[in-house]
């Protein structure tokens, strides 16, 4: 620990390296998502009942918990996919048009994006998630005034979202591949 | 250190306007992901990259400055973005291991 991380609650701990796996199913084209810790990660099409799953695209990220130094208490990010910027979305979307207000006044919105369903979103534990990764990234801004607003995904951006919103690796780097479904 | 000295001693050329901040530390990485886990407020951050999320993360961590390597720019949304979030982003035709040394020499660790 640094002098500069000294006084701060929490901690990230157990960073996890691997992918963010998309894919995609072949005839319904529902889109879904999940991390990958292997290192050589599965690309290959499978069937599930009905459906045929196809790779559409994997991305380098990281699954990480935070840890209470006060409490000994490790929360688990299982779930995140990703942070996503106001800035990212559409400019005629809610979530824009909120970002622009807050971002006047230097409070800076991401959204949280999971890889489960969307309703889980609104259940008291993740909402308690929510609160402490806000807590551990505000703890660590040096600039005055400055704010980070982490909230859950109430703007569906899950469903809509595309590779490059997503703060993850999406088409940044020469070591992943990319289909179009 | 601040990042108006910073620039100078490096002879950085600005691609945003300058905001004054202390610097403390360094850090290079060309992936979004590993810049959110690792950098740290007040980091310089050297990198390659040049998509907006590399700003959007480097806002999420408080960095001081960026510095884009090999000469490459930002496109202009991304500079607005940076300047929006008051972070001064330059760029030097040095590759990441010359700005690190050059970063070293400087006193920064």
């Amino acid at each position: 620990m640094d002098s500069a991380t000294a006084n701060h609650r929490y901690e990230m701990v157990n960073v996890r390296p691997g992918y963010v796996i998309v894919e995609h199913e072949v005839f319904s084209k529902q889109m879904r998502s999940y991390f990958c810790a292997q290192a050589q990660p599965p690309v290959e099409e499978y069937r599930e009942g009905p459906k045929i799953w196809k790779f559409s695209g994997m991305a380098q990220s990281f699954q990480f918990d935070l840890r209470d130094r006060t409490s000994g208490a490790v929360t688990k990010y299982d779930e995140l996919l990703g942070l996503v910027p106001y800035s990212g979305c559409p400019t005629d979307s809610d979530i824009y048009r909120l970002g622009d207000i807050a971002q006047a006044e230097k409070i800076w919105i991401y959204v949280a994006l999971t890889y489960g369903p969307v309703e889980a979103t609104r259940q008291p534990d993740w909402l308690e998630k929510i609160r402490i990764l806000n807590r551990y990234f505000g703890e660590r801004l040096t600039t005055p005034n400055k704010k980070i607003l982490i909230l859950p995904d109430y703007f569906n951006l899950y469903k809509e979202f595309s590779h490059g919103q997503i703060l993850a690796d999406f088409g940044l780097t020469a070591m992943e591949e990319t289909q179009a479904p | 250190m601040t990042t108006k000295e910073l620039a100078e001693r490096l002879e950085l050329k600005g691609l945003t306007r300058m905001f004054e901040k202390p610097v403390s530390g360094v850090y290079i990485s060309d992936m979004v992901s590993d810049v959110i886990a690792n950098a740290k407020a007040g980091n310089v951050l050297v990198t390659l990259q040049v998509h907006n999320n590399v700003i959007a993360a480097a806002n999420l961590v408080d960095v001081s400055a960026i510095v884009i390597t090999r000469g490459r720019t930002l496109p202009s949304e991304a500079i607005s973005l940076a300047e929006r979030a008051e972070i001064p982003v330059f760029t030097t035709g040095m590759d990441s291991w010359q700005v690190a040394s050059r970063l070293y020499e400087a006193g920064i660790r």
